[in-house]
This record gives structure tokens, C-alpha cells and sequence, in this order.
């Protein structure tokens, strides 16, 4: 575990070594609170609720957006990728790790100091605005929420692991992962309570794993599930992490044995 | 100008070449792109589905918004692409090969790598506006249409502006994407109306990142709400930014020292 520990620690000075990917990164995010905070602001302001939101649970579901998009998502397994079409991941098979926790802990250290980044915005953001922001209370809600986080955490990070595995099929990995992450980024609810749109497409997107990653999470903070939908919810997000973790194991598996290490 | 278009036209054959061996890589590029086009379309009409306007805007109005910036995001990605290769010349010092070459050095910088994609997806974008203008009745009055037009012009020379002042930015600090990001970032700002931020916001994004100018002028021309104070704030602006930007390249080159040649 100390080594792992050590990952984290080495990436974290890297990322504050590389302050304009950094700042790069934080103002990307600053521009989508921007947007989407007016965007439903001025959707809810006349009558004070959009569709089935309160205009406060809509403020709230921006916010905690902002701050789940920087604890959730990460760039490093995008660097996995990288690595092995240039030929840098065979170093890591003579190392005594495992690469997919290196990956791990060294994408977690970015996360952090981008979610610590995230509460400065946001307390600076809603002491400008003075916007309302809907404090839980509800320990059971609370608690669910964490429980949630963590599996998005997880099952984020292997979805996005095993589309990076395709490098080892082809050098042409960075393409299927720049379409993957778009379609990831809407499908998870990053942008839009996924509710507002029709029927339909809710139904689709509930079947996918990427609404378990913000969606989810985020209706159970407004309260706006009971227990047994939040149960529901979990068991198809640890299916979810089951499904990917072996589908990681099979590709890790099948694309080690393709891999030539070529470019060093 | 004939010459600099037979440039421009071998660079497309390149950039051609370079797409066809890599056929996965930029059919999944060109897929991210319609999906996240078609997602925050799908958001725009989502929104329009449980309301009837948007600070004031109706759909097809905000849909104005958002396909103009789409196409101003496009119309800079199709053309001055290369921009993202010129930190690399700047720190191997590879620019004074450019520069001896008896072409224009910004217009090489700028145009030497053309994202067919973006280009291609202008097709949709120009059937999806005049879809839009269909609707808002505006087909018949050439007036509005000439506006429009004009006003995209204008918004592109901010453009053109923009990755000439992060080209001239790039010689002194070697980070070329740091100021193109910030604008193309701040393209999402300019999907809907600048109505719905407060107005210090609108004034940043009017004066610093103009994106205010590049989207909302030709949209608002088009509509016929655009004010003459706005109109000329908008030439003005693009008078600064591409008069600025010319003398910031300028003045950027005599510090370029090949360093690393």
C-alpha cells in the first residue's frame, strides 16, 4: 500500500508542477457552472421550478455537478493509453505494481486537488451570486450519497481504464475515447438532470451504466428517490462495476498477450 | 492570393492523406463530435419542452445562438487548425524553417493543418441554419441574411485574431494552447443568449474573450434586435483584436531567438 501511497504522492506534485493543464482543466469547469447556473436560473426564476424542479434543486444539482465532475472524472488512464502505444507502459511490467491501481492512485491525487479546487470555486461563486443551495439533512440520504460516490468513483474509473485498454489493439486508441467521453460526459447526468428530457430517452439512458456515475448520485442528495429506488439504484451500479471489472480482467488479459512494446 | 490557395489546397490533400491511414481514429474523432453536438441540441430542445422561452428568446431564436456557435467554433477549427502544432515549432525551433519559406509565416502557422472534419460537419451545420432561418421566416428577407453574413464575417477576423494573438503569445511563453483553450472554452458560454448571465459576465465576454461578438451579433443581426451601439462596439472590437494581434505577432517575433536550433 506505501507504494501506492507514494504514486499519489509524486502525481500530486506533478499536477501542481503543470499549473496550466491545472488551470486549463478549472476554467473549462468555471465556463459549464457558468453556463448551466444562468441557463436554470433563468429557466426557474419566473415561476420558482423548472419541469419537476425547484429552482433551489436546480442550483444545488449544478453545484454538486461541479464538484462530483472533479472527484469523478480524471485524465490519467487517458495517459494509459499513451503509454502503451508508445511503447513507455512495458516499464510498468517490470515494476512490482499493479498497473491498474497505479492508474488508480495516480489519477486520485489529480481528483483531490482538483475537488479541492472545486469547494474554493464554488464558496466564491455562491458568495458572488448569492445563489440558494439546498443543504440535506436527512442521514439516511447523506449516507447513501457517500455509498454512491464511492461506486461512481469506481465504476467511472473502469469504464474509462477499459476503453484505454484498446491500445492495445490499436494505436489509433485516442479516438474512441474522445467519442467515449463526450457521450459518457452527457449520459451521466454532468450537464442536465436527466429527467428533463422525454421518457424515452430516460429509459435508455437508466440502462446505461454512465447515469450511475452523476445522475444518480445527485438524485439521491435532493431526496427525491425512496429507499427501495436508491437500493435499486446501487445493485445496478455494483452490477455495473462487476460487469467492467471482469470485462478489464479479460482485455488486460488477451491484450498483454498482443502487446509488443514497439517505440522504445 | 491564387498562390496561397494552391498552399492552402496541398495542405488539404496532406491533411487528406493523414485522415485516410487513420481511419478509427478520426471516425471516432468525427462521431465525439456529432455526439456532442447532437447532445447539447438534444438539452436545447429538452429545455424548450417544458417552457417557451429563455430570457425572453423563443426556440428557434436560441437555436440561432447555438448553431452560430457551433459554426464559429467549426469555421476556426477548419481553417486555422495548425495552431496546435506551433508550440512545437517554436521550442525545437523548427519556426525558422517557415520563416525563410517564401509564403507568409502567420498564414503557414495558421492553415498548415485542416481538420476535414470540422469542415465536413459545416454541411450539416449550413442545412441544420437555414432550417432554423426557414423557420423564424427569415428566408425571404435577404436584409437579415446579409447581416447575418456580415457579422459572421466579422466574428470570424476575431477569431482569426485570437489564434494569432495565442501564435504571437506562443513565441514568448512556449504554451501555445493556453490562450485558444480559453477561448474555445468559452465557446459554450455562447450557446445561448448572453441575456442569461449577469452583466458583468456579458462584459467580460464581450470585451476579453469576445465570444459576445463572434455568436451573438450575427445572431441578433439576423433576428433584427441588434442594436447600433452593439453593431459598432462589434466592428471596433475586431478593428482592436486584429490591428492588436498583428503588432503582438509582430513584436513577438523579434524576440524569438531559435533557441534550440
Amino acid at each position: 500500500m506505501k507504494k501506492y501511497f507514494t504514486v499519489f504522492k509524486t502525481s500530486w506534485e506533478n499536477e501542481l508542477e503543470y499549473r496550466f493543464a491545472f488551470v486549463l482543466s478549472r476554467f473549462r469547469n468555471i465556463v459549464y457552472l457558468l453556463l448551466l447556473y444562468y441557463v436554470w436560473m433563468n429557466l426557474s426564476q419566473m415561476t420558482g421550478r423548472f419541469a419537476m424542479y425547484r429552482a433551489e434543486e436546480l442550483t444545488t444539482y449544478v453545484f454538486l455537478a461541479h464538484l462530483l465532475r472533479s472527484i469523478i472524472f480524471g485524465a490519467q488512464s487517458r495517459l494509459a493509453a499513451l503509454e502503451i502505444n508508445d511503447g513507455t507502459f512495458s516499464t510498468y511490467l517490470v515494476k512490482p505494481i499493479t498497473h491498474f491501481w497505479f492508474i488508480f492512485w495516480r489519477e486520485l491525487a489529480q481528483k483531490m486537488i482538483y475537488f479541492i479546487s472545486a469547494v474554493c470555486e464554488l464558496a466564491i461563486f455562491i458568495f458572488f451570486t448569492k445563489a440558494n443551495f439546498l443543504w440535506q439533512n436527512n442521514i439516511k440520504f447523506l449516507a447513501f450519497f457517500a455509498v454512491a460516490i464511492l461506486g461512481s468513483i469506481f465504476l467511472y474509473f473502469l469504464l474509462t481504464y477499459l476503453v484505454s485498454l484498446l491500445a492495445f489493439w490499436s494505436r489509433e486508441a485516442m479516438g474512441p475515447r474522445f467519442l467515449f467521453e463526450w457521450f459518457m460526459e452527457f449520459a451521466s447526468g454532468a450537464f442536465f438532470p436527466l429527467d428533463i428530457l422525454s421518457k424515452n430517452f430516460l429509459l435508455v439512458f437508466q440502462f446505461l451504466p454512465f447515469a450511475y456515475i452523476i445522475y444518480f448520485p445527485l438524485k439521491i442528495y435532493l431526496g427525491k428517490w425512496d429507499s427501495w429506488q436508491i437500493v435499486m439504484g446501487i445493485s445496478m451500479q455494483l452490477v455495473f462495476i462487476v460487469i467492467s471489472s471482469l470485462l478489464v480482467m479479460v482485455a488486460w488479459k488477451r491484450g498483454l498477450k498482443r502487446y509488443c512494446g514497439e517505440g522504445i | 492570393m491564387k498562390k496561397y490557395f494552391r498552399i492552402w489546397k496541398q495542405l488539404v490533400v496532406l491533411a487528406f492523406g493523414s485522415y485516410i491511414s487513420n481511419r478509427m481514429e478520426y471516425g471516432s474523432y468525427f462521431l465525439g463530435k456529432i455526439v456532442r453536438f447532437s447532445f447539447f441540441l438534444l438539452m436545447v430542445l429538452a429545455i424548450f419542452g417544458h417552457t417557451q422561452n429563455i430570457a425572453g428568446y423563443t426556440k428557434y431564436q436560441v437555436i440561432i445562438f447555438f448553431l452560430t456557435a457551433f459554426l464559429m467554433d467549426s469555421l476556426g477549427q477548419s481553417f486555422f487548425r495548425g495552431i496546435y502544432l506551433f508550440r512545437q515549432d517554436v521550442q525545437r525551433a523548427s519556426l525558422d524553417y517557415v520563416i525563410v519559406k517564401p509564403v507568409n509565416t502567420l498564414f503557414f502557422i495558421l492553415t498548415r493543418m485542416t481538420d476535414l472534419l470540422d469542415i465536413t460537419l459545416l454541411v450539416p451545420l449550413m442545412a441544420l441554419i437555414i432550417y432554423a432561418f426557414s423557420k423564424l421566416g427569415v428566408l425571404g428577407n435577404p436584409a437579415a441574411i446579409f447581416q447575418y453574413l456580415l457579422f459572421v464575417a466579422i466574428g470570424f477576423v476575431v477569431v482569426a485574431s485570437l489564434h494569432i494573438i495565442s501564435a504571437a503569445l506562443t513565441v514568448w511563453t512556449m504554451e501555445s494552447e493556453v490562450f485558444i483553450w480559453f477561448y474555445r472554452t468559452s465557446t459554450f458560454a455562447a450557446l445561448f443568449p448572453p441575456e442569461i448571465f449577469s452583466h458583468p459576465i456579458q462584459l467580460f465576454f464581450t470585451f476579453i474573450i469576445p465570444i459576445v461578438i463572434i455568436v451573438a451579433v450575427p445572431a441578433k443581426a439576423l433576428l433584427g434586435i441588434l442594436t447600433f451601439r452593439l453593431a459598432l462596439t462589434a466592428i471596433i472590437v475586431a478593428i482592436v483584436f486584429f490591428t492588436g494581434s498583428l503588432l503582438l505577432w509582430k513584436t513577438s517575433l523579434k524576440h524569438y531567438s531559435s533557441a534550440s536550433s
